[in-house]
């Protein structure tokens, strides 16, 4: 078995490209997640039911099938039933965002219930208004306490956006992949993807366990 | 109206259900500027849940609570602005965690009151030194002892300047070597004339410092009258039951064995 590096080196700049638009990706659905769970997390604790039955159906659609068929069908059914049509990056950039907002509405969820009811109470209690309440009482708490479950989904998101390969959107995996169909050189571009990969996710995931660190001894 | 005779808190046929229980039925009490009221009974005998409906944290059913002649439930009431002037003392501490005691004494006057936050601050270190805790100031409260997290907490609730405060079972909570401390607190606001609601079951603070002690039982107030009276001569057999059970056996016998209506000697 002889090596040929060659595809890497003169395909650097496609595969650099690429790596990009899976940071992009990965940030732009993190950018989106983070508000879209917080009114998911919103919509599950109201007092309307129907709402509520709403929003929990909603989550619990997200949590329990695959991100690979959520993206397909993003793809092929959205643009059907409802005349919206997105571009590649925009459908799995969707497809993304529903699906980790789903994911960290619960974490917002747990965070918030993690809260007890008598801290609310002490400042309802001082005149606080319900928002004071939530500003100053209720979320300085509970941040840090999502903190280390919204780094784990990010760093299961980082990896899960190799799954919008599949709808043609150009980034590692696809570029990786496509490169390896033109030139037949399976081991060299797999273990290039992968190394590629490695660098970017290896830093976050010794950040997350920092934080999960900090968290504890916090606490 | 006559400030000083008009009572400050009037309460009147105030009925709360919880799903299988009535937790309060029809309870009507008064409580006048500069009195101290201690609210005793069984566990379970709606004592915390009435002083919850006063500063609007427990809705209720029926029946009227007023609090300076404001309808406290009233939809147009601004029940913030009620909270504001009702200090109320938990009995888990409810400090906030995150901030430090100075911070939890401070909050109140800077973000709901709007002073300026050097007032605020004075303000904090007053009341601290007031409750003996002013080198604690830049602690956080999971490192003081509960004792001393339920004097901050009485600090924060002053802090508002309230004109009645309202305590939950203030020592409920505390190791008994803390509990004399958080006492000496109130006994010295109530000697400053500070009108107090206190959940308590502590008999001998109770006797000491209560104008009129109201008993509790089954969602009703079974009997009010002074310490005295409760103590000494109770007129209704289930407050010498009730207090006998907790080891109070100053009550005479004969009403033991004569009383279980409940009517006046």
């Amino acid at each position: 078995m002889r090596f040929d590096w060659s595809v890497i080196t003169d395909n650097w700049p496609l595969l650099l490209y690429g790596a990009g638009n899976t940071i992009l990706l990965a940030v732009c659905t993190m950018a989106l997640a983070l508000p879209g769970g917080l009114l998911l997390a919103a919509l599950r604790m109201t007092p309307w039911a129907p709402v509520r039955g709403f929003a929990t159906a909603f989550v619990e659609f997200f949590r329990t099938t695959p991100v690979i068929l959520q993206v397909y069908w993003v793809f092929y059914v959205l643009p059907v039933m409802t005349d919206i049509r997105l571009s590649a990056f925009g459908t799995g950039l969707a497809a993304l965002t529903l699906n980790v907002s789903a994911f960290n509405s619960e974490t917002f969820r747990a965070g918030l219930n993690s809260i007890r009811p008598g801290q609310r109470n002490a400042g309802l209690s001082l005149g606080m208004s319900g928002w004071q309440v939530l500003r100053l009482v209720v979320l300085p708490q509970a941040v840090p306490r999502v903190l280390p479950a919204l780094a784990s989904t990010w760093v299961s998101l980082f990896k899960d956006t190799s799954l919008v390969s599949v709808i043609a959107i150009e980034e590692l995996s696809y570029v990786g992949l496509q490169l390896r169909a033109q030139s037949f050189r399976v081991l060299e571009v797999l273990t290039a993807m992968a190394v590629l990969y490695w660098i970017m996710g290896y830093p976050q995931a010794k950040l997350v366990d920092w934080i999960h660190r900090r968290i504890k001894v916090a606490e | 109206m006559t400030a000083g005779i008009a009572p400050i808190v009037e309460i009147t046929r105030v009925s709360k259900r919880f799903a299988t229980v009535q937790a309060l039925d029809g309870v009507s009490l008064s409580v006048s500027r500069g009195e101290v009221v201690c609210l005793i009974g069984p566990s379970g005998s709606g004592k915390s849940t009435l002083l919850r409906t006063i500063n609007g944290l427990e809705p209720i059913d029926n029946g009227t609570v007023t609090f300076d002649g404001i309808d406290v439930h009233a939809r147009r009431t601004d029940i913030r602005k009620i909270r504001q002037r009702m200090g109320m003392v938990f009995q888990n501490f409810e400090l906030f965690p995150h901030m430090t005691v100075r911070r939890n004494v401070m909050v109140g006057p800077e973000k709901v009151l709007r002073l300026p936050a050097a007032e605020a601050r004075d303000r904090s270190e007053l009341l601290l030194a007031k409750v003996g805790l002013r080198e604690k100031a830049d602690v956080h409260p999971a490192q003081l002892s509960g004792g001393q997290q339920q004097r901050v907490a009485i600090a924060r609730a002053l802090a508002m300047q309230p004109a009645v405060m309202l305590f939950d079972e203030p020592t409920s909570a505390l190791d008994p070597e803390t509990i004399g401390e958080v006492l000496n607190v109130m006994k010295r606001l109530a000697d400053e004339g500070m009108t107090m609601i206190v959940v308590t079951h502590e008999m001998s603070f109770a006797r000491r410092v209560a104008d009129r002690i109201a008993v509790f039982d089954h969602g009703r107030i079974i009997e009010v009258g002074p310490p005295s009276q409760i103590f000494e001569h109770p007129t209704v057999h289930r407050t010498q039951e009730f207090l006998s059970h907790l080891g109070w056996d100053a009550a005479p016998k004969r009403n033991l064995e004569s009383d279980s209506t409940g009517v006046p000697e």
